[in-house]
């Protein structure tokens, strides 16, 4: 029989405000254990959360770039649980009047993964176990999260993957979030079951917590499919539980079953009031949502008329769309800046992170200046990619590398002049032309290019050489 | 009703320990408690207005940083402190 996975995704994205979501420590990564808390991120009796107003805002942002109907009332919630990572024994968070609701994110394949609610909460500590002993660390306590929980809409692991992509990407765009997974500023629960193809009803589900990489979590996602779906051949049930992923073995474990089944007892916090937003406010913050990654895609595609391929490759990190954009302004083919960015910038560039910081030694302003010299047929192509690759070296700027008499090409006489030597030189190459090698030109005209520091026109160039040896 | 497994299941929520002995009086103080609450649950109220009756809404703190407290003051009242680091006992967890 065939199955077929289903999944919904919860994902935890921490808000990049200055401070805390109910006092004003900061939120800043890392720092030496302890360094970062106060009576109220320690949760010390007597003590009173005041909420933040910028992670309002930001949930609301992330909620319309999603899609999301926003509340105009909501309330904080105290889910309870006992452990050490929450010192107060219980998270304060939102339960039944979440700030934001029943949004959707669209996938390449024309699918809706819709997301029943976006809430806010506080993050717990860090635990450091060592030696059977538990350390903690409340840096990080209180930081302030959303949680995205979509629908059970999911249908295949690379749909996960681009829903998380996505999600991750428009969280950068408008600016709420770094959501590095590696620095945990992003993470994933999966939920996860399978039913035979076809069916309608849903099998019992597992849920994976805490991936904190999309590699991981699509292992993690093909292991826990494999493994539903053999238990089911063999005769056996699946049992709704909570897993972890061990990504040394690329196995999943049971962390707790379902007799220990979710018991938070919520209730309203009483020490938070009611949360309101009005229309006017929703507004201004509309307003404040830059074109998002889908959209820009499309506009390079259809507007533009960039190559899908290079689109999302363009799109994927904003600060390169960023400088697409400026170096592409009033030039004359906003391909020209794309193939420079992807074919010779991306190379100078080691790995994803960096392609998100985007640190290079050339500004937008500068290869805007490179691309016009090209348009305006002052320089040929050849030079120009050589004079990118020194920029991109050296750091220095256009009018520093080329000179006046760089510009301006070849006029037709040395044109002519240089074309006459190529034949001259390369009899070979002109008997393999003659004998129907059409490639064999390529020799002739690379000379020409060489011999000529890159100012001569190729396509000319060739047009000239076939009319000497015809 | 709440039965002795109610009471049983919520320590353990709570991580209290509850004595044979003590179940009989934690069983029947909790029924009051719960009857009381049921008391407010049927009083006729539906709508909105009683959402929010304070009528307080939207206190909110600007996103400032204020510098935090010492971590020797932050560990202070820990039971248990080390590296820094609140400890927690194996056994205690």
């Amino acid at each position: 029989m065939k199955y077929e996975l289903v999944s919904g995704l919860e994902t935890h994205v921490e808000l990049s405000t200055n401070t805390k979501i109910f006092c004003s420590c900061t939120t800043a990564f890392g720092g030496e254990p302890n360094t970062h808390c106060c009576p109220v991120c320690i949760g010390l009796p007597g003590t009173l959360p005041k909420l933040n107003r910028e992670v309002v805002k930001y949930a609301i942002r992330a909620g319309l770039a999603t899609n999301c109907e926003i509340s105009r009332i909501s309330k904080m919630d105290r889910k309870n649980y006992c452990y050490p990572d929450l010192p107060k024994a219980y998270q304060i968070s939102q339960y039944d009047m979440p700030l934001c609701k029943n949004g959707y994110i669209e996938l390449s394949n024309g699918r809706k993964i819709r997301i029943n609610r976006i809430h806010i909460e506080e993050d717990a500590g860090k635990l450091i176990h060592q030696r059977g002993d538990t350390y903690v660390d409340y840096n990080r306590g209180g930081v302030p999260l959303i949680e995205i929980v979509t629908e059970p809409d999911i249908r295949s692991i690379d749909e996960a993957k681009e829903y998380v992509e996505k999600l991750q990407l428009i969280m950068r765009y408008i600016g709420v979030s770094d959501c590095k997974m590696q620095e945990g500023s992003m993470r994933c629960d999966v939920n996860i079951s399978v039913r035979p193809k076809g069916s309608s009803e849903f099998g019992t589900r597992t849920e994976i917590k805490n991936m904190n990489s999309i590699t991981f979590m699509t292992k993690a996602m093909e292991y826990e499919f494999e493994r539903q779906v053999d238990l089911i051949e063999s005769g056996g049930e699946v049992v709704q539980e909570t897993l972890r992923y061990d990504d040394v073995t690329n196995t999943t474990s049971s962390m707790r079953g379902k007799e220990d089944a979710n018991d938070y007892r919520y209730f309203r916090d009483p020490d938070l009031v009611t949360i309101s937003v009005t229309d006017s406010e929703v507004e201004e913050l509309e307003k404040t949502i830059p074109e998002l990654p889908g959209e820009k895609f499309e506009r390079y595609v259809e507007e533009l008329g960039i190559p899908e391929n290079d689109a999302a490759l363009l799109v994927k990190y904003r600060k390169v769309a960023e400088f697409f954009e400026k170096a592409s302004q009033g030039t004359a083919n906003p391909r020209t800046a794309a193939n420079f960015i992807i074919g010779q910038i991306f190379r100078t560039i080691e790995n994803e992170s960096a392609k998100e910081e985007f640190n290079i030694s050339v500004s937008a302003e500068d290869l805007r200046e490179l691309i016009l010299m090209l348009d305006s047929k002052k320089i040929r192509m050849n030079l120009a990619k050589a004079t990118l690759d020194k920029m991109l070296g050296t750091g220095k700027k256009v009018s520093e590398l080329i000179s006046e008499k760089d510009m301006g090409g070849l006029d037709e006489a040395a044109a002519r002049k240089l074309c006459q030597e190529a034949v001259e030189k390369n009899p070979n190459a002109v008997a393999d032309y003659k004998n129907g090698k059409e490639k064999a030109i390529k020799a002739m005209v690379g000379y020409v290019m060489k011999n000529s520091r890159g100012k001569a026109d190729a396509v000319a160039a060739e047009n000239i050489i076939k009319e000497l040896i015809k | 009703m709440v039965s002795h497994e109610d009471v049983i299941q919520i320590a353990r929520l709570a991580k209290l320990s509850v004595s044979e002995e003590e179940l009989d009086g934690l069983t029947k103080e909790m029924q009051s408690i719960i009857d009381f609450a049921d008391a407010i649950n049927n009083a006729p109220v539906d709508g909105e207005e009683f959402d929010n009756i304070n009528n307080l809404s939207n206190a909110f703190r600007e996103d400032t940083v204020v510098p935090s407290y010492p971590t020797e003051k932050i560990l202070e009242n820990a039971s248990d402190s080390a590296e820094d680091c609140f400890l927690v006992k194996k056994r205690s967890l």
